[in-house]
């Protein structure tokens, strides 16, 4: 099982050396990388750091902090893809590329400082994100002197912040990135924990995908050797050869005459599936295709949690909406609560708008699209918007609004 | 779904992205596994036939099998093939004497720049890995470049749900990496499965291999007794060598990839 793994947490608590660490232990590190490194941060004049294994930039040894997010992969139980994410406030979007594919999330805190700014918003995010997989780790215990009473402080003020995002019955873990205890290997200076090891804990997780009805994304028609094809991707639930299904919002109905890959023909495609589509109708790149029995349902209107990352939104401002392969243009018509992303708290209630880093539960008006409620169908009910660059992302809660 | 299945869904859904968003895209092609495999890719894509150019820059200095392996495939492919050669260097006789970073950026990206302002690609689809360097680990899927050919490394756009940044001003270019999430390990059994041909030169003879291939100048055999398919993967399950261990530009000086990619390098 292939298993991506997001490391979240404030600036300086340890994740790219954690995952340094993961690399080191689970000898993921090709020979000559460790002298290399050994060399350039002679070069640099500093010591010895696992997080040299990611950051990669000059800038990032110099300056001794995460830029851009990197993606790694080891073998544990699973394959991982664990993926770093810098820890400032000004690289959010850096890390939301990062955590954005990522089946579950650790979540680093230092003992030495506990929470920090970007412990709770990385918390906020991955929840708003729909990571529900989430382990904690209480890291540089080495520098607390590997006490108890430490890591159970810790602890509890991070429960207390996890239970407002809505997070319960998490495995903490106490361990030194560093100093390698707890992350591959069981550590001998905490004779009081009796959990796993953090490489234990990711072995446990278990990535469940819940069946769902299909839907299919047009990205294009080809005019291939053989025929006319839709060529798309089976996003959730499976298509069969002989289904009848629907595509919105162009409205047009067919029956599946063939499920085509290249020299080769299939009765089903599945969740994940880039196929082409013989069919007796035609549909167009951005419509969204389901069964007849349970289709997908263009809105003109649906309320949405979103994240900014542009300079500033405001109501009656229109931007481009992207879901699936549907472009659209849509207003903002109502913000209706702007959300502190640190804490998850209400601020304001009706503003004229929101800023950079700020949420929102926003009234989305657009042109036709097929979104889907988050909670019923992830794959089709998160977007990004778009002004020149993207500008923010986020979640669809109702399709009605 | 078994992971190649997913790694291949993956990359031909990007494929297909790069070509409905983009007016004028083109693939390059080194000839070698990762851009061969992108290459089968875009004809699993497209069923059959490569709807855009495949560029080949020509330094000069490739290995003679290259140039035979490259004139074979392109035939039995049908590929609009475009060799870009930065001919005013090759005349002033630049070349790895002149230095590796100056005959890279002269050989290669100079060459490059000089077929995108020819053709005018909005778009250039390129096989590199993130397992392949740690720079390479930073790139997006979609990851522009401006009219300099520059990477702006540190404020790359946001990419969140397969949702690419497409926009493109004029005489600017996206950089489109299809198997950005493959293993050198996933290319090789991927060409095992779907029998793509691949370059002699990469299996073993005498004890020695090459592992990745560039310039003959610059590139170097490791020891290995893998002499076919089979026997790479194999060696690559357990080895801790790097893979392009072999190639002298990524290691003159700390960071000369950056440099070499920040000004438009592959």
């Amino acid at each position: 099982m292939n298993v991506n793994v997001v490391i979240v947490g404030h600036v300086d608590h340890g994740k790219s050396t954690l995952i340094g660490r993961l690399l080191y232990d689970s000898d993921s590190v090709t020979e000559g990388r460790v002298a290399e490194i050994q060399k350039l941060a002679e070069e640099f004049k500093k010591r010895f750091e696992f997080a040299y294994f990611l950051d990669s930039f000059d800038d990032e040894v110099k300056e001794e902090r995460t830029i851009d997010t990197t993606g790694v992969m080891f073998k544990g139980k699973n394959l991982y893809t664990v993926t770093d994410v810098p820890g400032h406030k000004e690289f959010i979007k850096n890390m939301l590329t990062g955590a954005s594919h990522a089946d579950a999330a650790v979540l680093v805190v230092a003992a030495s400082e506990g929470i920090q700014e970007q412990t709770g918003r990385h918390a906020f995010l991955i929840n708003l994100l729909g990571i529900k997989k989430l382990l904690v780790l209480v890291n540089k215990m080495d520098a607390m002197g590997y006490r108890q009473e430490v890591f159970n402080d810790v602890k509890q003020k991070v429960e207390q912040l996890l239970a407002t995002f809505g997070y319960r019955d998490l495995a903490f873990i106490p361990g030194s990135a560093m100093e390698g205890d707890n992350i591959y290997k069981k550590s001998g200076n905490m004779p009081w924990y009796k959990g796993p090891t953090l490489i234990e804990a990711l072995d446990a997780i278990e990535v469940s995908r819940a069946v769902k009805p299909l839907r299919f994304v047009v990205q294009d028609n080809y005019d291939v050797e053989g025929g006319k094809l839709v060529v798309g991707r089976v996003e959730s639930g499976a298509l069969r050869k002989g289904d009848r299904v629907v595509f919105m919002p162009s409205d047009v109905k067919g029956r599946v005459e063939k499920i085509r890959a290249w020299g080769a023909e299939q009765d089903l495609a599945e969740a994940g599936d880039s196929v082409g589509l013989v069919i007796d109708c035609a549909p167009k790149r951005g419509d969204v295709c389901g069964p007849e029995s349970n289709p997908p349902v263009a809105v003109k209107q649906f309320l949405g949690e979103a994240v900014l990352l542009g300079d500033r939104l405001g109501k009656g401002e229109t931007v481009e909406l992207r879901c699936g392969t549907g472009r659209v243009k849509c207003t903002i018509k109502e913000i209706r609560e702007k959300i502190n992303s640190e804490t998850g708290e209400v601020t304001e209630k009706n503003p004229a708008h929101i800023s950079e880093h700020e949420a929102a539960t926003i009234v989305f008006s657009a042109d036709p699209i097929v979104v889907e409620k988050f909670s019923d169908i992830p794959e089709l009910g998160r977007f990004v918007l778009v002004r020149g660059r993207n500008l923010g992302a986020g979640i669809v809660l109702e399709t009605k609004a | 779904m078994d992971a190649l299945k997913e790694l291949e869904n993956r990359s031909i859904y990007i494929i297909r992205e790069a070509f409905a968003e983009f007016k004028r895209p083109a693939v390059l092609w080194s000839t070698g596994k990762d851009s061969t495999a992108t290459l089968w890719l875009c004809r699993e894509a497209f069923f059959g036939k490569i709807p855009f150019p495949v560029i080949h820059i020509d330094t000069t200095y490739k290995f003679k099998p290259m140039y035979e392996f490259r004139d074979r495939l392109a035939k039995e492919w049908g590929m609009d093939l475009i060799i870009a050669r930065n001919e005013e260097a090759i005349n002033a006789g630049v070349g790895p004497d002149t230095g590796k970073f100056e005959c890279c950026t002269q050989m290669k990206t100079q060459a490059l720049m000089q077929c995108l302002a020819e053709h005018k690609f909005d778009a250039l689809i390129l096989a590199i890995r993130r397992d392949e360097h740690g720079i390479r680990a930073k790139e997006r899927y979609f990851s522009p470049r401006d009219e300099d050919f520059k990477w702006d490394y540190k404020d790359q756009p946001l990419e969140m749900w397969d949702q690419y940044q497409s926009i493109t001003d004029v005489g600017t270019h996206t950089r489109v990496h299809p198997i950005l999430h493959w293993r050198e390990l996933d290319v090789w059994e991927y060409v095992k499965l779907k029998n793509i041909p691949s370059n002699p030169m990469y299996f073993a003879s005498g004890g020695k291999r090459y592992r990745s291939l560039g310039c003959e100048p610059c590139t170097f055999t490791i020891d290995s007794n893998a002499a076919t398919i089979d026997d790479v993967v194999e060696e690559l399950r357990t080895t801790r060598v790097a893979e392009r261990s072999g190639r002298a530009q990524d290691k003159e000086k700390s960071f000369t990839m950056q440099k070499l990619r920040a000004l438009g390098y592959m």
